[in-house]
């Protein structure tokens, strides 16, 4: 069964289709990276998924179940935009408040667990509007992780957080599918989500472009050769003439092999053969940031 | 299912947004601040209306005019003459204007859940809108008890320092008579908190909306209060605003509920 399976999902304000028949499926235990321009309809399918908004047709199903049953509502924790804290109250009596608002039993306890897991055991007694911008996003987390939910819906969580927050964020949300819970997590920074994420959704204009596994990405992201040298005109025009033009591109006076060949025989082959010595090369590999930017422009 | 959430069973869930609404109330100042208001209201009017004397002198004119000012605690409660229409002071300045400050209370209290971006926590985890609805109004309309059982008090005080008479036979009511309109004005302020309510759930997170809204509708009804709900009021009145207090409760509770599941929430 999946965690979240959407079908011909839509959402029009007025005359404007923010989610335009959208169809998603995200697999239990799995982290779900939701990619896409700003303005793409992800923060809107997030919180359709969430009964935030009320979708104007299609279907969500979550586990199984309609996306409206209170069973299946209250097994989910979400993050969107910002956690909907009092800024006058205390990190702890916010989420006192959550902890009463889920009928949770041994509420101080579950406090005090999630507060750990996000770091931040000692700031339960600061008022939230004196929290940073990281630290509101951390608190967010622990309102999603309250009662152990079974699925988290996390919009843009990462943002604000400074680089031991996002290496704490990626080790709680691994920690979280190991465990079995369901991430669906949206992000702009893709290097983060690609350290972390093992499905990836990729949305445009409110329509699936396309979805897959992280093992279907790195499929999909060859390994290249990169390199620099004296004359870049005469070095792309040499490998393109010898591993074809379609394996040879240039992006930002960076010459790119994309063919399978080691850096060292490229290097050899154009020292050796050619008589032009490389000022630097590395063999890399296209990155999901590298990856979803071509995609756009492709579709554009 | 939750390892350690029990939120399923309408009971429950009931239970919990009780908790969740009577923990928030009590722990936001506005609930005390109305709370003040309503018991050093009564004494600020009853003191100071009794050093006008019963007359006031026109600045236009510079003519001494008559003012029917409170000269019985009584009148702080209630209006002997049931009169819809009077527009003296005694009329204006009683427990009535309590329904306003009920209306603001309900929308600030409402509008915060929104404007704080709290109801994404809430309706994440609850599909039923009901809940929060009934609830709401519960620990609104207990508030607002408070609210009357506070002016009441503050209008005893505020009487004793004006040094006014406590004579009920004095106004052309009872004992009875006077329960009987306070009883009838707790239970209407229900129809105050439940269109304030509806608005609120309208307006979302422009607060200015559901307040221009709620005094607006407070308004229209004002004039009705008088007449339904006089000094001497018996045992028909207490039904009335009974039966109209749960009525609006129910028919407004049921629209704000279709509200909440057909409009956006955040």
């Amino acid at each position: 069964m999946n965690a979240i399976e959407i079908v011909n999902l839509t959402k029009t304000f007025g005359a404007k289709r923010a989610v335009d028949g959208l169809n998603m499926t995200v697999p239990q235990g799995a982290i779900y990276g939701f990619i896409g321009e700003n303005g793409s309809g992800k923060s809107t399918t997030e919180k359709l998924i969430c009964g935030l908004l009320q979708p104007s047709g299609g279907e969500i199903k979550l586990f199984g179940k309609s996306h409206r049953d209170q069973q299946v509502r209250s097994q989910t924790g979400v993050l969107i935009e910002s956690p909907g804290c009092f800024s006058d109250y205390s990190v702890w009596n916010n989420l006192k408040l959550q902890a009463a608002n889920l009928g949770i039993k041994n509420e101080n306890e579950e406090i005090r667990r999630v507060l750990h897991l996000v770091r931040m055991d000692g700031a339960a007694s600061n008022k939230f509007k004196n929290c940073s911008l990281g630290m509101k996003q951390r608190i967010g987390i622990a309102f999603a992780l309250l009662g152990n939910p079974k699925l988290l819906v996390l919009d843009e969580p990462i943002n604000g957080l400074d680089a031991d927050g996002m290496r704490i964020m990626r080790e709680i949300l691994t920690d979280l599918a190991d465990s079995g819970c369901t991430v669906l997590i949206s992000s702009h920074i893709l290097g983060e989500l690609e350290k972390i994420a093992t499905h990836y959704g990729i949305i445009r204009n409110g329509q699936m472009l396309k979805q897959m596994t992280a093992a279907q990405l790195n499929a999909d992201c060859p390994t290249y050769v990169a390199l620099k040298t004296a004359d870049t005109d005469k070095t792309r025009a040499i490998l393109q003439q010898t591993y074809g033009r379609a394996d040879v591109d240039e992006q930002t006076g960076e010459i790119r092999v994309y063919n399978g060949s080691s850096a060292d025989k490229v290097a050899n082959y154009l020292f050796a053969d050619c008589g032009i010595a490389v000022t630097e090369i590395r063999t890399a590999k296209i990155s999901l940031e590298e990856y979803y930017i071509n995609l756009m422009r492709e579709g554009k | 299912m939750n390892a350690n959430t029990n939120n399923n069973g309408f009971v429950q869930r009931l239970k919990t947004m009780l908790k969740v609404d009577a923990r928030r109330m009590f722990t936001m100042p506005t609930v005390w601040i109305m709370f003040g208001v309503s018991l050093a209201l009564p004494i600020l009017i009853l003191v100071m209306t009794s050093f006008m004397g019963g007359t006031t002198v026109n600045p236009q004119t510079g003519a001494e005019e008559t003012v029917e000012t409170f000269t019985n605690v009584w009148q702080a409660i209630g209006s002997a003459s049931g009169n819809a229409m009077a527009m003296d002071l005694t009329s204006m300045c009683n427990i009535n204007l309590l329904y306003f400050l009920a209306a603001i209370f309900v929308c600030v209290f409402v509008g915060e859940d929104f404007r704080s971006g709290y109801v994404k926590n809430l309706f994440t985890v609850r599909s039923r809108k009901t809940d929060y609805v009934f609830s709401k109004t519960v620990v609104l309309f207990a508030a607002t008890v408070g609210m009357f059982v506070l002016y009441f008090v503050g209008a005893m005080i505020g009487g004793a320092i004006a040094n006014l008479s406590f004579d009920v036979a004095a106004v052309g009511a009872s004992v009875g008579g006077i329960v009987a309109c306070m009883v009838s004005k707790v239970f209407f302020a229900l129809v105050f908190v439940s269109i304030a309510l509806t608005l609120a759930t309208v307006g979302k997170q422009k607060l200015w909306l559901s307040l221009l809204g709620s005094l607006a509708a407070g308004m229209l009804l004002f004039t009705m209060i008088p007449m339904m709900m006089p000094l001497n009021s018996g045992a028909f009145n207490v039904i009335v605003c009974v039966a109209g207090g749960i009525l609006f409760a129910v028919v407004l509770g049921a629209v704000s509920d279709v509200i909440l599941n057909k409009t956006s929430l955040v």
